[in-house]
C-alpha cells in the first residue's frame, strides 16, 4: 500500500442553477490526514463524492500521484470509501462483506480469506464475521465497514462522516483508533466532517468549506489560531469566536460607542472592522467595553457567561475570575494578542 | 377487549364470506352427481374420488390442460422477470429524462379494460398465425404482466439504498455484478412477490385464453368450462377441476404468505419492506 497524493484543481459543480462547489482547488500530500470541514451544504460531501468518482465535476481535474482520473469510473481509482451509513451489505456475513472487493477483482480464495482476516484483526472484528450486519451494533458495523474499505489496500482512503451515527462516548474512542489505523496503514486519508472537534483533532491538515468554497486550508492551529475569515472566526469553537462590529480609527477601536487604545491596530488605518474575541480570551476588568452579564452557568471549573455589549450577545469563558452576578455591569478588557481583526466589508483577516 | 372481540369477529366473518365457495366446491368435489343435486343440500353424504378419477384418468381428464396452463404461466413469468428487473432497475436508479412519464404510462396499460383488447388482439394474432399456439398467448399475457411487475419491482428497488450500489461500484463491482450480488439479493422478497403475483395472473386468466387459445392451446381454466354444456352440467367433475386447478394457487400463496404480507405493506414503514 502506497500513499497518494491528491490534487483537485479548479473543480466546479452545479445542480442545475444551483453552484454546489465554485472552483475547487486542493493538495493533499502522500500519507496525510486531511479533513474537509464545514457547515451542511457547503460543499464538502460533494467533493469528496467528486474525488471518489461517484460524481462528476462540470469542471477541473481531479488527479492522484499526478494522474488525471477526473473522468474514471469509481471502480477503476484506487480509492475506498466508507459511508456515513456504512452501506454494508445487509444480506452478506461480516466475512462476505469484507471479502467483496477482493472478490470483484479476482483475488484468489485462499488470498481473500488471508486479507479478510487481516483485516478484521485490525479493526478487531475477527469474533463477529459469520454474523450478519443486522446482528451488530453501531460500532461494529463501523469496524466492518472499515475493514471493507482497507481490505483492499487502496491508496486513498474516503471517510465521509463515519463517526456521526455513533455515540458520543464511542465517537471519541473510535476517532483516536481511526487515526492509529491510518497512521499503521501509511495511507492517505480524506476525512468529510462538519464536526470541527473531529477535523482539529485527526487532521494534519484541514479545509475550511463555505458556499461551495475553500476558505481557508491550513494544520488544525493555524486555523483555529488565525482564521482567515469572519465565517471561519464564527465557525470554529465550541462556543464560536464572538464578533463585534468596531469602528477603527488611528488605533482607537470604538466598540458600542466606547473608544479603546489598541496600539498594535494603529497600522491598519481607518475603517469599518468586525473584532473577534474567543470566549476564553474574554478577560473581566476594571476599564473596558461596558458589558451586563445576563446569565451564567458553572462547568466544572469554568464558567460560561452571556454577557450583553449594546444589544449584542457575547459568549465568555472564565476561569479562575470569580463568578459573576447576573445582571452584575462588568467591563472587557480586549487584550491585543486575543483580538482578531477582520475587515468589515470583505470579511478577510487584517 | 370489546374491540378485539369485534375485530375478530368481523374477520372471521370475513373469512366465512370467502371460504364458503372454496369449501362448498370442495364438498361438491367429493358428491356423487346425486348427492350434489340433492335438495336441500346435505353436508353429511358419502365421499367419492370419482369425480377425481374422472378429470384425471378419465375421458375428462383435464392433464393436459395442467400442462399447458404451466407452460403458458411458466413463460409468461420467466419472460416477464427477464425484461421487468432491469427495467424496473433502471426506472428506480438512472436519471432519465423520460422517467416519469415512461412509469406513469407504464401503470396507465394497467388501466385498460381487457374485454376492450379482446378483439384487437384475436386480430393480430390471427394476422401473424399466432392463434391457438403458446408464443400468442404467452405475448399477450406479457403485455399486462410487463407493466405490472415493472411498477411492482421500482417499489422494492427504490427502498434499497444508493449508497449501497455507490459501496459496490466503489468495490470495482460495476453494474451488472452490482445488481446481481447486491441489490437483486436484497429485493428477493420483492421479486418473490412479483413472480408468484404474474404466476397466478396467468395461471387464472380466462377471457384472453378462451378466445385467443384452442385445442392447442387450452389452459385448465377455459378446460373446466367444457364441464358446462347445454344439456347438463357436470358440477361433480367441474368441482373436481376447479380444486386440481386451484391447487396451485393455494399453495403459492401459502409458501409466500410471509412475503406478500411484506410486500403490499412497502413503503408502509421507514424500512419496513425490507429485512
Amino acid at each position: 500500500m502506497s500513499a497518494a497524493s491528491v490534487s483537485l484543481a479548479g473543480i466546479v459543480k452545479r445542480h442545475g442553477a444551483v453552484t454546489a462547489l465554485a472552483g475547487i482547488d486542493l493538495e493533499v500530500a502522500p500519507g496525510e490526514f486531511f479533513s474537509l470541514l464545514g457547515p451542511s451544504g457547503s460543499g464538502k460531501t460533494t467533493t469528496l463524492r467528486i474525488l471518489a468518482g461517484l460524481e462528476r465535476a462540470d469542471g477541473g481535474t481531479v488527479r492522484m500521484n499526478g494522474k488525471d482520473i477526473t473522468s474514471l469510473d469509481p471502480g477503476e481509482r484506487d480509492v475506498a470509501m466508507v459511508f456515513q451509513s456504512y452501506a454494508l451489505y445487509p444480506h452478506m456475513t461480516v466475512r462476505e462483506n469484507i471479502a467483496f472487493p477482493l472478490r470483484m477483482i479476482g483475488v484468489s480464495k485462499e488470498k481473500i480469506s488471508q486479507s479478510v482476516k487481516e483485516a478484521a484483526a485490525r479493526v478487531r472484528i475477527e469474533h463477529l464475521l459469520e454474523r450478519k450486519p443486522g446482528q451488530l451494533s453501531g460500532g461494529q458495523q463501523q469496524r466492518c465497514a472499515l475493514a471493507r474499505a482497507i481490505v483492499r489496500k487502496p491508496a486513498l482512503f474516503l471517510l465521509d462522516e463515519p463517526l456521526s451515527n455513533l455515540d458520543a462516548k464511542l465517537r471519541v474512542e473510535t476517532r483516536v483508533e481511526l487515526k492509529r489505523l491510518q497512521r499503521a496503514l501509511n495511507v492517505t486519508a480524506v476525512y468529510v466532517t462538519h464536526d470541527q472537534e473531529e477535523a482539529l483533532s485527526l487532521s494534519d491538515r484541514l479545509a475550511v468549506f463555505m458556499e461551495g468554497r475553500i476558505v481557508q486550508v491550513g494544520t488544525p492551529e493555524e486555523v483555529f489560531s488565525r482564521p482567515a475569515t469572519v465565517e471561519v472566526a464564527g465557525f470554529l469553537g465550541n462556543p464560536p469566536m464572538n464578533l463585534l462590529p468596531a469602528r477603527l480609527e488611528n488605533g482607537r477601536a470604538t466598540v458600542e460607542g466606547v473608544a479603546i487604545q489598541v496600539d498594535a491596530l494603529k497600522a491598519l488605518g481607518s475603517r469599518d472592522v468586525t473584532l473577534g474575541i474567543r470566549p476564553s480570551a474574554v478577560r473581566l476588568a476594571a476599564a473596558g467595553v461596558p458589558a451586563t452579564v445576563t446569565m451564567c452557568e458553572a462547568l466544572g471549573e469554568d464558567f460560561f457567561a452571556d454577557l450583553t455589549v449594546g444589544d449584542r450577545l457575547v459568549r465568555a469563558k472564565l476561569n479562575g475570575q470569580g463568578r459573576p452576578a447576573e445582571g452584575m455591569r462588568v467591563h472587557i478588557e480586549l487584550q491585543t494578542e486575543n483580538v482578531h481583526v477582520f475587515d468589515s466589508t470583505t470579511g478577510r483577516r487584517l | 377487549m370489546i374491540r378485539r372481540a369485534t375485530l375478530l369477529v368481523l374477520s372471521l366473518l370475513i373469512v366465512l364470506v370467502w371460504v364458503f365457495p372454496v369449501a362448498w366446491g370442495l364438498l361438491t368435489s367429493f358428491k356423487t352427481e346425486r348427492d350434489v343435486l340433492a335438495y336441500p343440500p346435505q353436508v353429511v353424504f358419502e365421499p367419492t374420488l370419482v369425480n377425481y378419477q374422472d378429470v384425471f384418468v378419465g375421458g375428462a381428464s383435464i392433464v393436459p390442460n395442467l400442462v399447458s396452463s404451466l407452460v403458458v404461466s411458466g413463460f409468461t413469468t420467466a419472460l416477464t422477470m427477464l425484461f421487468a428487473i432491469p427495467a424496473a432497475y433502471a426506472l428506480a436508479r438512472l436519471d432519465l429524462p423520460w422517467k416519469r412519464a415512461g412509469g406513469f404510462w407504464v401503470l396507465a396499460t394497467q388501466m385498460l379494460p381487457p374485454v376492450g383488447l379482446v378483439i384487437p388482439y384475436f386480430l393480430l394474432l390471427r394476422q401473424v398465425g399466432w392463434t391457438d399456439t403458446y408464443q400468442g398467448l404467452v405475448l399477450v399475457y406479457l403485455t399486462f404482466a410487463l407493466p405490472f411487475a415493472i411498477w411492482l419491482l421500482v417499489s422494492y428497488f427504490e427502498e434499497i439504498p444508493r449508497e449501497m450500489e455507490e459501496a459496490a461500484l466503489l468495490d470495482r463491482a460495476g453494474r451488472l455484478r452490482t445488481l446481481w450480488h447486491v441489490i437483486l439479493p436484497q429485493a428477493k422478497g420483492g421479486i418473490a412477490v412479483t413472480i408468484i403475483f404474474v404466476f397466478l395472473n396467468s395461471w387464472n386468466e380466462f377471457l384472453f385464453a378462451v378466445v385467443l387459445g384452442g385445442n392447442t392451446v387450452r389452459p385448465v381454466t377455459v378446460a373446466m368450462f367444457n364441464f358446462i354444456s347445454l344439456e347438463q352440467t357436470q358440477w361433480g367433475r367441474l368441482a373436481a377441476a376447479a380444486m386440481v386447478g386451484m391447487a396451485p394457487v393455494i399453495i403459492l400463496g401459502l409458501l409466500a404468505q410471509k412475503h406478500i404480507v411484506k410486500g403490499l405493506t412497502v413503503g408502509a414503514v421507514k424500512g419496513g419492506g425490507r429485512r
